[in-house]
Formats: C-alpha cells, structure tokens, sequence
C-alpha cells in the first residue's frame, strides 16, 4: 500500500518535472515574440539579447495607425467563421457517412485539395472568380478557405465516430430513426471532444491562412494575416510591429481555444456515455 | 463482420448516406476540378522565357526525369517528411499524455501548450531567422553562455534539413497532441480502471490499452501532417529560400521558384503535378492503415 | 505719372503677365480630367513606395482621382501580380517592377503599358522627362518601349566603420584589395567583431556581386556565351567568396539585407557592402551615425563601374484606364515629389533633384548624408544596371552565380568546378530563347 501511495507521488512528481520542461520548451519561443512586440525595432534584433528593458507601447501604437487594424480583423473573422462553418456544416454530416460505410473515397477526395501546393489554385482560382465577379468578396475567401476546413473537420471526426460502439446506432434504428437522426440525436452529442478540436483547428487553419488572400481579396477585403506583411519589406522590416501583430493575431484562436478546452476536458465525452 | 450486415443498407438507407457526403463532395469537386484541369493543361505546354506558349506534349515530364534539381528535391522532402513527422508525432503524443493527465491546469495555460500553431507560420519562420541566427540570434548566445559550442543552426548544409524539423516541430507537434488529446478524451475510462485493478504499469497500459485504442487518431494525425509535411514552405521559403546551397530545396520551394521567380509556369504545373500525385500515394497508403486498424 | 508710379506699373504687368502665363500652362494640363476615377497602384513595401505614399492626400487632392493602395512585401506582391497578369485582369493599374530584374521578361510577356508616348505628350509642362536619370530610362526600354518610369537609384555601396578602422590603423579602403587588407588587420586587431560582410543568401548575392564583377574587369557574358570561367570572372568569384568565407559571420550564406543591416547596426561588423537604400535601416537607433562612413563601392582593376537600379513605376497593358494610371505615374514621378521624397532619404533619379538647395541643406545636416549622397552620385554618373545576366531568364541566372559563391564559401566545390557548373546551366538559360 504505502508503496504504491510512494510511487503515485513519484509519478505525479515526475509529470508535473515534464510539464515544466515542456512548457519551457513550448513557450519562450513564444514568449520571445510577445516580449519583442515591447521593444523598440532596433532592439528585437539587438545582440546580446535584451532581457531587461523598457517596454515601449509605440509598435501597437504604430500599428493601429498604420493599419485599418480591426477592420482587418472584422474581415478575417468573418472568413473564419464562414469557412470553418462550412467546414463543419459539410464536413460532420460527410465524416459521419463514410465512418458508417466504411467507404473512405469522399474523405480522401476532399483532402485531395490539401495535397497539391496552394500555388496551383491561385491562377485557376483567380480566373474562376474573376468571371463570377467574386474578387475582394468575402465568398469568395469563404469558399476558397472551406477548401482548407473540411478536410481537417472530417479526418478529425473520423476516429470519434469509428469509436461508437454500433450497438446504440442499431438499437435507435429499430426504434425507427432515419440516419440522419441517428447523425444528430445520437452521435453528435457523443463526440464532443472530437468538434472541439475540429472547431479549434478549422478556425486556427483558416485564420492563418495567407496565400489565397493574396490573390482572392483586394485592399478592402484583406485579411489581418496578409496586413502582418505590410511590415516585412526591404530596408523596412519593422520586428517590433510585425511582433505586434503576431501577438494580437495569435490571441482570438488562443482565447477559442482556452474556451473549447474547458469543453473537450470535461464535457460530453464519449467516456462518459459507454462507462 | 460487421461490415457484411451493412453491405446489404437497403436502398434508401444508402441514398441517405450519399446525401449526407453529398454536401461535402460536390463541393470539393466544384473547386477543384477546373484547378487540376487547368494544371494539367498547363503542364503539357512550354512558356519561353519570353512568354510564349507551346503545346510540348509530356516534354515538360521528360525534362523531370532528368532534373538533377527534382530528385534531389524530392529526397530533401522525403528526409524533411519521415524526420518531422517521426519528431512530431512522438513529442504531440508524449504532450498529449502529461497534458491527459494534468487535469487542473487552467484552460489558458493549456491553450499556451499548444499554442505555437497557432502562430501564423510566416512569424514563426521570422522569428526563428532571428533566434538562430548564428552572429547576432539568442540560440548561439545562450549556448554559449552555458559553455556549449554555437552552431551554424540554419547556415550548415548538413544541419539545415534538422533545423528546420525542430522548428516545425516545435510548431506542430502541438498540434498532433491537440488531436491526440482529442482522442484520448472519448477513450472510455472503464479500460484504465481495469488496468488498474490488474496493476499493470503505466507504462504497460500505455502500450497495451492506451496506444492500441489510439491508433486510429494518431493515423489522423499522420495523414493531417503528411498532406502539410510533404508540401513544406513557409518556414523554408522564409529561412533559408531553399539554400544553402539547395540543401533544403524542397519540391514545392523548387516549384514555386519555377513557377514564380522564373515565370515557368509549364515546368511549374509539372513540377506541382508530381508533388501532387506523390501526397496522393502517401495519403492512399495510410488511408489504407487507417482502414486496417480503425475498422 | 511719376516715374516710380510707372516702374510698378510696369511691374504689376510684368507680374500679371507672368501669373497669365503660368495660370495659361496650368489650364493646358488638366490635372482634373480624371477626376471621380480609382486607381489601383500594386506596391512593394518598401521605403520608396512608404516615402511616396506619405503625400497620397496630396495626389488624391490634385487629381481628384481617388488612389487605392495594394502593398505587399516583394515576394508576394510579384505572385499577386503574375497572377493577376496571366489572367489578364485590369484590376492593378500601376505597378512597382524592377528593371533590371523582370524588365525583359514582363516586357516580352507584354504586361507593360507602353509609356514613350504618354511621356511626351500627355505630361504636365514642369515634368521634365529629360531630367530622369538617362541610365534608368535606358534600362527601362525594351523594343523601343519606356516600360516603367524610375522611382529612385540605389546599388551597393560601401558602409564601414570609422571608429575600428582607426582602432585597428587601417585607412578606408578604395579599392577591393584593401578592403582584403583591411578586413585582415580587423580580425587580428579585434576578434570579437565581424570585419566584413555582403549579400551571401544564393538569390542575393548577385546584386553586390555584380558590381564586383565590373570593377574587376570582368563581364557575366562573351560572344553569347556565360563568361564566369574568365580568368576575371573567376578572380570575381574567388574574392566575394574568400572575403565572405574568411572574414564573414558565420552563416554568412543566409544573409539578405534583414541580416546584413542588423549586424551592422548592433556594432558587430566593420565593413559592408550593402544598398544604399539601407542607410535608413542600418542607421535605425541612431548607435552608427557617429561612427559610419560611407563610400562608393571600391574599385577593381577596372575602376569603377558601379552597379544602379532603381524601382520603376508601370502602367498595366492590361489596365482599362491607362490614362489615368500615367496620371498617377507622373505625378510619382516628378521633380517636385522626387525632390520631397528625396529629404525622406530616398534618393532622386533626377539629377536635378540632387542639386536641390533644399535637398542639399538635409545632406548637410549630417556628414553621414554627404557621404552618402557622394556615393550616390558615382552611382548615377557612372551606374549600369546589371544585375545577374542580361538575358530575359535574368532572375533564375542570379540563382547560378548565388550558387557558385555559395559552393565555394562552403568548401564545397573547387573555383574550377564551380564556375564551370554555373557556365553550363547559365549557357542552357542563355540558349534558351
């Protein structure tokens, strides 16, 4: 007995030993980039590295002028939150289906975008919406981020619905339950964790995403991601600013997923119901 | 076994599953197939140097075939892939775990574990141009100051190709553990309990129960990673653009180079074609790992 | 009448006369006639394009056209704008291109707007055209077409050290061999500093290598063929990558401007070749203006051919309002912006501008300035704008001469086989057609 109690605090040690090494580890990369965003241009740069200094607010100052800042971020969020609803609106229903068949083509099909660089689409993607008349609309970013969501949403979702046991769908089925209500009343609630992550990663995924903003929008409709580059440039490369914007950038997916964690912790884990 | 009882759906239970993946295929097709089509075309024509453009067959293909450039290309992304994504998924599942079972961390302190994915990748690339830089980065400087020799971290031919796969695994191995914890979460508990009650280790439970019932997330993970993986760029193109040398000239840098600072568009969709179709195999090739350990 | 009252008379006259005359240019040009237009100006994020778009209130003024800005940084505004090009898409109207660099190959692809006319007869009176630097329209016309109009000259010059310099007992360098010399004594002298560094990222390194290049007599090309295996071409080649590999930082293969310019500023190197458009930067913080000289770059056994490019301004072939687009171009241009784009540090195409009392009276403030603006004009006196071959395949020639230096800094090669690997893919680029 009090062997086992000794190892258990042995363990427990141990993990938390872990947790701090890979804590550091993680984060004062990150760290770094926050701390930069306080310096002055010259200094994020400056050798030997500056721990002590004085922190300065003038990049954020700088960035709010310089840039339509948060009508930026009012533009990215809305492609965000487009894309990775599409993403799940499309992307549950088909993970579902093919989890049930056991037919994976569609998967595979969908992330088939996902395989080829991003430079391949950017012309044809163009000329497409060019002829609609969708460039610098919001659709148009829409539609070409889901390319991006749907994928993640779907390979993420697969496991979680493999794991339900099949006994619950067929039981529901005798009860009379199309398919489509076994999707929403039964397996939906099951696989919490699973859209947590879906969601957190869609949203990261679409927000960070650059390269068909180059091309899809124009100045109007540019996402906060491509107003980051603004202030890379030659003889021009403001560290301090660019941190700045990193820094902010960075924060609406940490915050969703400080949120949704709470979620994917403790919530409506499959666990719970098979237990 | 199983499956049999569900080769024979009825009718409508099939027409109702086609319309459930309905949404998600004919959106795909609708945005890529004039992309692909498109490319293909493309391929299959020469643009001098001076724009022109001529229909060269699978001209484009054969100059593939013996582009010293390409092959060397395509071993860099294979290096580049099989470390990486052996880094990634090993040091994801181990943070997976301690985060598993780290119960009462606040949800911001988690969040800031698997927090460096979520910074745009053209920062991080930035960011570490600076920190590793070999004169003026904190990298050098804090190994020196700790009595270690520096290292030339991104400007070594031969160091390069690790540098890069520590950096984006330092990127994304939080991120495979964000899908392993995902997993982790809908294992039921019953089977620890059990474990417990046989008082196997912990480390046998990881590998006898735990790794076992995981596997179909980590192929996830895998597949997610390799698609991003076997197309790297942004950290490349923003260190080192290839070099030293072509020491990290990967196929999408190459082609995107081609495509882009050269204007040879036809060369490009080839060089883009291939890649392509190579993700593809791997992608078949785990999807078909994925149907042995998942049904 | 008094004759004094006469005298003002005459005066007055002369004065409405002179007011009449002006007022009669001014309505000859109408800076009005596209008033209620957009136009949209793809920029690269540099400081030329952030000093000119300080005024855009200005233009947006004069014109009454309103001017939508689209900047990005250098790689990514060129993918925006191969993209939009290939599709044939009016949505840019003016551009930022570099000459010396895209010139032949957009020229060919036809996406630039043909300027020659539009520069002659639709300009306001004081735009003087004549007045641009002669070398930059030269490097600019292709077939006969004015393609873009200059924004600027730039090339690389050398920035050193006046403090270690005389540390160490060593005179500025003139010539590429004393700064051998030089960068010799520094690193006996001193060993916690870097004595030199340049451009040694494989994309990079022909914009200060080129100018080596011509100081030592050498050329990229003769008699149709690549000429890196001449006895000059290889003493170019063996000198930038000795220098780099002997007396560079480490990791010296890496290193664009970003590097170069925060090395130099932190204390940590001696000499750099490096652009001229970098004073800002490698002065940023304000720790090396006391301590920085400046110089053109040193000569060779030929002297100095000093290398000068410049940011051009074009009209898209594929804009639907060409016309108000040169509106924009000539505004951008001309004496009087170059002249207030000059006193932000960039410095003027025209040597007009450069002569300017006003512009001259910010040279003199500090002396850092006016050794800056003395290199600048060997650059404009003197400049070619050769940078990598001059073939239409000129960005992906720049990646072979990149190579060459970087497999010799890296031991990886012999100066032999270097050069000769570089001559064989350089020939197949130049036989392309």
């Amino acid at each position: 007995m009090n062997s086992t109690l000794l190892s258990e605090t042995l363990i427990r040690r141990l993990n938390t030993a872990q947790l701090v090494l890979a804590g550091i580890l993680i984060m004062s990369p990150t760290a770094w980039m926050v701390l930069s965003s306080f310096k002055p241009s010259f200094e994020v740069t400056a050798y030997p590295p500056t721990l002590v200094f004085s922190p300065t607010l003038e990049n954020y100052v700088e960035l709010m002028q310089t840039t339509p800042f948060f009508s930026y971020a009012v533009n990215s969020l809305v492609v965000t939150l487009g894309s990775a609803g599409l993403g799940l609106l499309f992307g549950i229903p088909a993970a579902f289906a093919v989890s049930w068949t056991r037919i994976s083509w569609p998967a595979v099909l969908a992330l088939a975008a996902r395989m080829a660089p991003g430079t391949l689409f950017l012309l044809p993607w163009y000329v497409m919406f060019r002829q609609v008349g969708m460039i610098g609309s919001y659709t148009a970013l829409i539609l070409s981020h889901a390319v991006i969501t749907l994928p993640i949403v779907i390979w993420v979702l697969l496991p979680s619905f493999d794991n339900i046991p099949r006994s619950i769908f067929e039981a529901a089925q005798v009860d009379g339950c199309s398919i489509t209500r076994v999707l929403w009343k039964i397996a939906l609630p099951l696989v919490g964790s699973g859209i947590a992550v879906a969601a957190i990663l869609s949203f990261v995924f679409s927000w960070n995403y650059f390269l068909f903003a180059l091309v899809l929008s124009n100045g109007d409709s540019k996402t906060l991601i491509a107003a980051a580059f603004n202030f890379v440039g030659e003889g021009s490369t403001q560290w301090g600013a660019l941190m700045a914007a990193a820094t902010l950038i960075a924060l609406p997916p940490l915050v969703l997923a400080a949120i949704v964690q709470r979620w994917l912790v403790s919530g409506l884990t499959l666990g719970a119901v098979k237990g | 076994m199983t499956y049999a009882a569900y080769a024979v759906t009825p009718d409508r239970q099939r027409a109702e599953l086609a319309t459930l993946s309905a949404p998600a295929v004919l959106f795909t097709l609708a945005m890529i197939a004039f992309p692909v089509v498109y490319t293909v075309w493309l391929g299959f024509h020469t643009f001098s140097s001076t724009g022109r453009q001529s229909f060269s067959g699978v001209g484009n293909y054969s100059r593939l075939v013996a582009d010293h450039e390409f092959w060397h290309g395509l071993w860099v992304t294979l290096a580049l892939y099989v470390l990486s994504l052996a880094l990634q998924l090993v040091l994801g599942i181990w943070l997976a775990l301690l985060l598993f079972h780290a119960k009462r961390l606040p949800g911001i302190v988690r969040s800031l574990f698997i927090s460096p994915f979520m910074m745009p990748p053209v920062v991080a690339g930035l960011m570490w141009l600076v920190i590793l830089d070999p004169s003026i980065g904190a990298a050098n400087y804090l190994l020196t100051r700790v009595g270690l020799p520096p290292s030339d971290w991104l400007a070594s031919p031969l160091w390069v190709i690790p540098t890069i796969a520590m950096i984006d695994t330092w990127q994304w191995a939080p991120y495979v553990a964000l899908i392993v914890l995902g997993g982790l979460q809908s294992l039921p508990p019953s089977v620890y309990e059990a474990a417990q009650i046989d008082g196997a280790s912990p480390l046998t439970t990881f590998r006898r129960i735990t790794l076992p019932l995981l596997l179909p997330t980590i192929v996830t993970a895998t597949i997610l990673r390799s698609v991003d993986l076997l197309r790297f760029f942004d950290i490349i193109y923003i260190t080192t653009q290839g070099g030293p040398g072509n020491a990290s000239n990967t196929l999408n840098i190459y082609g995107f180079r081609v495509g882009f600072e050269f204007f040879n568009i036809g060369y490009a969709s080839a060089l883009m074609l291939t890649l392509t179709a190579i993700v593809f195999g791997v992608v078949l090739a785990f999807n078909r790992l994925r149907g042995a350990v998942a049904w | 009448m008094s004759k004094n009252a006469l005298a003002t008379r005459v005066a007055v006259t002369a004065v409405a006369l002179g007011a009449i005359t002006t007022a009669a240019s001014a309505a000859d040009f109408d800076w009005k006639k596209f008033q209620g237009k957009t136009v949209t100006f793809l920029a690269n994020n540099n400081p030329v394009s952030a000093a000119l778009l300080t005024y855009k209130a200005d233009f947006e003024k004069l014109t009454g056209i309103t001017l939508k800005v689209d900047g990005y940084q250098e790689q990514q505004m060129r993918q925006r704008l191969v993209t939009v090009m290939n599709a044939h898409s009016d949505e840019v109207d003016v551009f930022m291109s570099l000459p010396s660099r895209e010139g032949e190959q957009f020229a060919a692809a036809g996406w630039y707007g043909d300027l020659s006319a539009m520069s002659k007869s639709e300009a306001a009176a004081d735009y003087d055209l004549a007045g641009l630097s002669r070398a930059l329209l030269k490097a600019a016309t292709f077939n006969g077409k004015l393609t873009s109009m200059p924004m600027n000259i730039e090339g690389p010059i050398l920035y050193y050290r006046t403090d270690i310099l005389k540390k160490c007992g060593v005179e500025p360098p003139k010539t590429i061999k004393e700064v051998e010399a030089a960068a010799e004594k520094i690193k006996a002298c001193d060993s916690a500093i870097t004595p030199f560094v340049s451009r040694g990222l494989k994309p990079a390194v022909a914009y200060t290598f080129s100018n080596m290049l011509h100081n030592i007599g050498g050329s990229y090309m003769a008699d149709g063929k690549s000429n890196l295996c001449s006895p000059k071409g290889k003493e170019a080649l063996d000198t930038y990558s000795r220098l780099l590999r002997d007396y560079g930082p480490p990791g010296v293969v890496n290193y664009s401007f970003q590097q170069i310019s925060a090395l130099y500023r932190t204390g940590r190197a001696a000499m750099s070749f490096e652009s001229s458009n970098e004073l800002r930067t490698m002065m940023e913080g304000g720790e090396r203006l006391k301590d920085t000289g400046l110089a053109p770059f040193p000569a060779g056994e030929a002297g100095q051919v000093p290398t000068a490019i410049g940011w051009g301004m074009a009209v898209s072939a594929f804009s639907k309002q060409p016309d108000a687009a040169w509106y924009f171009v000539q505004w951008a241009t001309s004496p009087d912006i170059q002249k207030r784009m000059a006193v932000q540090g960039i410095a003027p195409p025209r040597p007009a501008v450069a002569n300017d009392p006003e512009y001259r009276k910010w040279i003199d403030e500090q002396p850092v300035r006016q050794q800056w603006q003395a290199a600048l004009d060997v650059l404009a006196s003197r400049g070619s704008s050769e940078v990598g071959y001059p073939i239409a395949a000129n960005p992906e020639s720049r990646d072979f001469i990149g190579q060459a230096v970087q497999d010799l800094i890296l031991k990886q090669k012999t100066l032999d086989q270097a050069c000769a690997d570089a001559d064989k893919g350089l020939d197949a680029l130049i036989a392309q057609k």
